[in-house]
């Protein structure tokens, strides 16, 4: 009974030929693209992109030095809440390297390796750790307050 | 590095009783050293509530078991937000307060007697602990047990979370963090198992979370993102269906009982996905019941049709909601998380905050440190065997990694998920270079897969197989040389060392401070600077019980917790309009400022000054602040640009603009300034925080006068004077148009002390009194 009533439409209207597909390009993406994603996007936010949005600090900042000539520096010194541009993006730089650097050493044991290659991979692996945890190091040191300050400056710099 | 060694032996296959005991043994371990490296504040100090919010927390507490939960619950505070007052029991978060509460209840029962304060300086403290064991706990259920123990390692000390939870800091995020990593445990349990019993734990666990944290709207937002993220990967199942719709039910019910949540979790967008989500979810399962009737080919088309239409009118139903004013926008605070501008311009009052700034990559290495860099490792692992919990942890790490970027403070909510993904990346790495030659290759790590299998669910087969390869490599595979492997094992161990050393140097040096008490350390070794207590005493001894202090916000619970003095503004930034009247105060000159104080019944002033000792953190710091928040309020009176000099410069010296070095805080904080030397190489007035001699030295007040400076001047209290006490010029009198009359000038003197009355009748004896006939 219901199906008459549905189809008197029909009588008068023509089916158009439609086809309803996905199109091709919607697909699940592949984990090794999100993670390459997710890998960028950590790498912009650790190096405080989010900060230079919104503080808009110089990407390099200058100092004066005794003969009045003024000299680029790198790194805002013995400020922790604050920084240049492309100090944050040297240090996230090092952070991803030393991240990858644990992703290499994993990768030692795939077996399609021959034993040079791993032992490469393995030197390569350890590199990227061990220079990005220098690296790291160092950056902190110019960074750091003295250590009598450097409680007011956690707690309160931010307010100047 | 005992905890490494711990793990890496719980993880071998070794009869149940030892590995549970060796679990258990390094639970405890990183239980005890998360409590110990948290007493540094106790031990340099004493046993004493930090900063600003835990002393309105403390006094809360205080108050509760004091008067009983009911009364607390309906305890009007008339000492805070004066004039208005503030209902505490409907505005504040209670989970706290009930937790402390309570333990000192059952310590009384047991007749264990402790004072509440002991109970509130340790609380942080004990709940790392448990923090612990949650991770350990979620970590378990997403990886492996030897995962767990090392993410339970690196919550205990992380920095990142010590900076919330050392001793005497008693933060509603103290234990919060524990009833987050606990809920999220709770959800992944039930959504792997799909059982009703862990569903409605996780609910209860997250009605804990509501009472103790605003950021309770995290978990909120973040499970039904998972539902979400699940249902777009085509991963629905019984057990999601299960878990979401009894978590979200009971959770909103449960929610719902919180005083201060009262209806919001119906009524604002921030619970809005979650709703929406709710009934999303409910569609699909619709769809699953269909599709079981019809046929596969039309169920193709008609699930894409009909979840996009619901999809669509989900959202159209909340924007409709929220355009009829039924559903209440984004507040504020949220919305400046999306738009991360937005604070800066239209809230000065959220932007002056310091832990709202937003990060640099400092911040990120000196409270993570190498776990920055594992991180991603962590990640990747888990993106490559995707399976449902390990969609959760992904999301949960997004999401925080950003919200961290915009907040200092969020780096909260991150060190959790960084903690668990390192833990992930050291357990692999371990795992492939100390067990590689061992051939109980399946029993290792993925304990949760191989209960995975066990359910026989088809969705969950892509991790199984992966593995599967894996085991057929790691056969086929003869293994790296011993000494390479001992190598990387010994640097990773050196890591991991730097690691746990860094920590406790952070929590030492910059974590540690009472931020009550100073210390200055010095030659003759470390000087003691108690300043804050010294004046708050004073005030509480030498004021009226009902005085009235003005001081900026920072300062309002402390005058409240330990001078117990009625306070105009206070930490709880909930009036903006009277916070920017007292910042107008501070910011206007003497006589426009004693208006507003008079308005306000101001009769004390407490302003903060570090200029003597070189305190960076006091008020002449923090004023651009104070006009902002004043412009915004009264952009006709306060003009920031009036505060810059020409050049756009804040300077405190001669050169800068007239109108600070006339306004109220500029006075208040600088007077008899001028005559103070503080060394013999430095001139008269000589300000050590900004490094100049101040620019206006010679200068009186007129309305105030100054009542009481600590001994090194961090803190200043000034008195109102009432209307009758002004200096004001003599005028001479005769020029004075009132004249006074009729001056009765006393002839007493000394000798005749009598009193005497004016025309009193003279009696002599034997004559008749004159007296008038009337």
């Amino acid at each position: 009974m219901l199906d008459v009533i549905y189809s008197i439409p029909f009588f008068v209207l023509e089916l158009p030929r439609l086809k309803l597909k996905k199109p091709s390009w919607v697909a699940m993406p592949a984990p090794m693209v999100v993670f390459a994603f997710i890998l960028l996007s950590y790498f912009l936010v650790t190096g405080g992109i989010i900060y230079d949005v919104i503080v808009e600090p110089p990407s390099v900042g200058s100092t004066t030095d005794e003969h009045g000539h003024s000299r680029p520096v790198a790194f805002m010194a013995y400020r922790v809440n604050g920084q240049y541009i492309m100090e944050g993006l040297a240090s996230s730089f090092m952070f991803a390297l030393g991240g990858i650097g644990f992703i290499v050493l994993d990768q030692t044991h795939s077996p399609s390796t021959p034993k040079l290659n791993r032992i490469l991979l393995i030197i390569i692996g350890f590199a990227c750790i061990i220079i990005a945890a220098i690296a790291c190091y160092a950056f902190m040191k110019i960074k750091l307050p003295l250590p009598d300050e450097l409680k007011s400056f956690l707690v309160f710099s931010a307010f100047q | 590095m005992g905890r490494t060694q711990a793990k890496t032996m719980s993880s071998m296959s070794s009869p149940l009783g030892v590995k549970s005991l060796l679990v258990f043994t390094v639970l405890m371990l990183a239980w005890l050293a998360g409590f110990l490296s948290r007493l540094f504040a106790v031990i340099r100090f004493e046993s004493i509530i930090h900063e600003f919010d835990p002393w309105f927390n403390y006094r809360a507490t205080a108050h509760m078991v004091k008067n009983g939960f009911y009364n607390f619950l309906n305890w009007f505070d008339e000492r805070a937000w004066y004039p208005l007052g503030r209902i505490v029991g409907g505005t504040v978060y209670p989970g706290l307060m009930v937790t402390s509460g309570s333990i000192h209840y059952i310590l009384n029962l047991l007749n264990i007697p402790v004072h509440i304060r002991d109970i509130c300086v340790f609380l942080a403290p004990i709940f790392s602990g448990l923090t612990a064991i949650a991770t350990y706990l979620l970590t378990k259920e997403i990886w492996s047990a030897g995962a767990g123990l090392f993410a339970a390692c690196f919550i205990a000390v992380v920095p990142g979370y010590i900076s919330r939870s050392v001793a005497g800091s008693y933060d509603n995020e103290g234990i919060a963090i524990f009833a987050l990593m606990f809920t999220y445990f709770l959800w992944v349990k039930s959504v792997k198992t799909g059982s009703l019993f862990w569903s409605s734990m996780a609910s209860l666990s997250y009605f804990y979370m509501v009472s103790a944290w605003g950021g309770y709207v995290y978990i909120i937002n973040l499970i039904p993102l998972h539902v979400f993220a699940l249902l777009l990967m085509g991963r629905f199942s019984h057990r999601l269906y299960t878990a979401y719709t009894t978590f979200y039910i009971l959770g909103l019910i449960c929610s719902m009982q919180i005083p201060f949540v009262g209806f919001q979790p119906i009524r604002t967008s921030e619970h809005m996905a979650a709703a929406g989500v709710f009934a999303l979810l409910n569609a699909v399962a619709v769809l699953k019941y269909l599709q079981s009737v019809m046929t596969r080919a039309e169920f193709r088309h008609f699930f894409l049709v009909a979840a996009g239409t619901a999809a669509g009118a989900v959202f159209l139903a909340v924007v409709g909601l929220t355009w009829m004013g039924i559903v209440a926008p984004w507040s504020g605070r949220f919305y400046s998380l999306w738009d991360t501008g937005y604070a800066k311009i239209h809230i000065p009052i959220i932007a002056s905050v310091s832990e709202h700034q937003p990060t640099t990559w400092f911040s990120f290495f000196f409270d993570l440190h190498i776990l920055v860099a594992t991180f991603p490792v962590g990640l990747w692992y888990c993106i490559k065997n995707i399976n449902d919990e390990r969609v959760f942890i992904v999301l949960f790490a997004v999401s925080a990694v950003y919200f961290a970027g915009v907040m200092v403070r969020l780096m909260l909510t991150l060190t959790p998920v960084v903690c668990v993904l390192g833990g992930i990346a050291f357990s692999r790495l371990f795992e492939v270079y100390l067990k590689e030659e061992e051939q109980s290759r399946p029993q290792s790590g993925d304990s949760s897969d191989d209960d995975e299998d066990g359910e026989k669910n088809n969705k969950y087969d892509k991790a199984g197989k992966l593995r599967k390869m894996k085991h057929e490599q790691q056969s086929s595979n003869d293994g790296l040389g011993v000494n390479i492997r001992s190598m990387v094992i010994v640097a990773v161990l050196m890591i991991l060392m730097m690691f746990s050393v860094h920590c406790t140097w952070v929590t030492s040096n910059a974590y540690s401070s009472p931020s009550i008490v100073l210390a200055s350390y010095s030659q003759d070794g470390r000087q003691i600077l108690d300043d804050f207590r010294e004046a708050y005493y004073w005030l509480a001894q030498n004021t009226d019980t009902d005085a009235r202090v003005m001081s900026w916000w920072d300062y309002g619970y402390q005058i409240a917790g330990m001078a117990n003095r009625t306070t105009l503004v206070d930490n709880n930034t909930w009036n903006n309009s009277h916070i920017a009247l007292v910042g107008k105060a501070m910011s206007s000159n003497e006589t426009a400022a004693y208006d507003i104080m008079t308005a306000l019944d101001v009769d004390y002033v407490l302003v903060i000054f570090g200029g003597v000792i070189g305190y960076s953190g006091d008020d002449i710091n923090k004023f651009l602040w104070m006009v902002r928040i004043a412009e915004g309020e009264h952009p006709k009176d306060i003009k920031e640009s009036d505060y810059f000099t020409d050049r756009g410069e804040f300077r405190v010296d001669a050169q800068g603009s007239s109108t600070l070095l006339n306004c109220l805080m500029y006075k208040l904080s600088y007077y008899r300034f001028g005559e103070l030397k503080l060394d013999f190489r430095t001139p008269h007035g000589f300000d050590r925080t900004r490094n100049t001699v101040i620019g206006n030295k010679d200068f009186k007040l007129t309305y105030l006068e100054e009542a009481y400076t600590t001994e090194h001047w961090l803190v200043r209290v000034y008195r109102v004077k009432k209307p009758d006490e002004f200096n004001r010029p003599r005028i001479p009198v005769s020029q004075r148009k009132v004249k006074r009359r009729n001056v009765y000038l006393t002839k007493k003197t000394s000798k005749r002390r009598r009193g005497s009355i004016k025309n009193r009748p003279v009696v002599v004896k034997g004559h008749r009194p004159k007296t008038k006939l009337t």
